[in-house]
C-alpha cells in the first residue's frame, strides 16, 4: 500500500464528498427536503450535530478509499469509477428501504439516488486517478 | 454464474430475515420513540416491495463487487469487504444523524447490527462464490 498516495486520495475524496453533499443535498435539494420539515433537525439543532456530519464524511471517505485501494491496487480512474457505481447501488438500495419506512417524497428519493450515483462515481474516479501506482516502480 | 446466483440468493435470504428480526422485533421500541419520523404501519406495508427491491439491490451490488475484485480470497475476503462497506455506511449514518432527529441509540444499534449483518453477508458470499477456473488451451 502506498500510504502517501492513499492519504492524498483520501483527502481529495473527503473534500469532494463533503462539498458535493453540501451543494447537492444542502442547496439543490433544499426545496424538496422542506416539503417534509418534520424529518429534519432545526437549524440550531443541526449546528449542534455538525461535528457528526464532518466525522461521518471522514469515516466514509477513509474506508471508501481503503476499499478502492484494495479493490484496484494499481489504481485507475475508469475501474474505480465502475466500483463507485456499484457502491452507489448499495446506497441506492438503502435509499429505497428508507423511502418505504420514512415519509420521504418520490422527488427526495430520486434526488438521493442520483446524488449517490454521481457522488460515488466521481469520488471513485478521483481516488483511482490519484491512487495510481507507477508501473516503473513495480518489478 | 451459477455460484453468483446461489451467493445472491443465500445472502438475500439472510439479509431479509435479519432485517425483519432487527427492525421488526428487537428495535421496535426504539423506533416507537420517534413516531413522526416513520410511516404508519399500513403505509409501510403498501410500500413493502421497495424494501424487497432495496435489499436485493444491496445484495446484488455486494456480490458484484466481491466477484469482480475480491473473489478467490474466500470467506475472509468476503468478511473484509463487508467490514469496509459497513464502516463506510456507518459514516453515512452519522451524516443522517446530523440532519435527522434520530435517537443516538438507534444509530448505535443500527451500526452495530449493520456490522454484524455485513460480516455474515460477506462470509456467506465468500463461502459460496468461487471464481471460474482459468481455461487452458487444448
Amino acid at each position: 500500500m502506498n500510504w502517501k498516495k492513499f492519504f492524498f486520495a483520501f483527502i481529495a475524496a473527503f473534500g469532494f464528498m463533503f462539498l458535493f453533499g453540501f451543494l447537492w443535498y444542502g442547496k439543490l435539494m433544499h426545496g424538496p427536503h422542506q416539503e417534509v420539515p418534520i424529518l429534519w433537525r432545526t437549524e440550531a439543532d443541526f449546528g449542534n450535530h455538525f461535528s457528526s456530519l464532518v466525522f461521518g464524511h471522514v469515516v466514509m471517505a477513509f474506508f471508501l478509499t481503503l476499499l478502492y485501494a484494495r479493490f484496484v491496487p494499481a489504481g485507475g480512474a475508469g475501474v474505480c469509477a465502475m466500483l463507485g457505481i456499484l457502491v452507489a447501488l448499495i446506497y441506492a438500495g438503502a435509499d429505497l428501504i428508507t423511502f418505504a419506512v420514512q415519509p420521504l417524497t418520490a422527488k427526495i428519493l430520486c434526488g438521493w439516488i442520483a446524488g449517490h450515483l454521481i457522488q460515488f462515481t466521481i469520488a471513485g474516479a478521483m481516488i483511482g486517478a490519484i491512487y495510481k501506482t507507477d508501473s516503473r516502480m513495480t518489478t | 454464474m451459477k455460484r453468483f446466483i446461489l451467493a445472491f440468493i443465500a445472502a438475500y435470504i439472510f439479509i431479509f430475515f435479519w432485517g425483519w428480526l432487527l427492525n421488526g422485533v428487537f428495535l421496535k421500541d426504539v423506533y416507537a420513540q420517534t413516531p413522526n419520523l416513520w410511516r404508519p404501519q399500513s403505509e409501510m406495508m403498501s410500500l413493502f416491495h421497495w424494501i424487497i427491491i432495496g435489499q436485493a439491490l444491496i445484495v446484488f451490488a455486494f456480490v458484484m463487487i466481491y466477484a469482480s475484485g475480491f473473489a478467490g480470497g474466500g470467506v475472509m475476503a468476503g468478511i473484509r469487504l463487508g467490514v469496509l462497506l459497513e464502516i463506510a455506511a456507518i459514516g453515512m449514518r452519522l451524516g443522517f444523524y446530523a440532519v435527522q432527529p434520530f435517537p443516538g441509540k438507534l444509530i448505535f444499534y443500527g451500526s452495530a447490527s449493520g456490522l454484524i449483518e455485513m460480516i455474515i453477508v460477506g462470509a456467506i458470499v465468500g463461502a459460496i462464490y468461487k471464481p471460474a477456473p482459468a481455461r487452458t488451451p487444448g
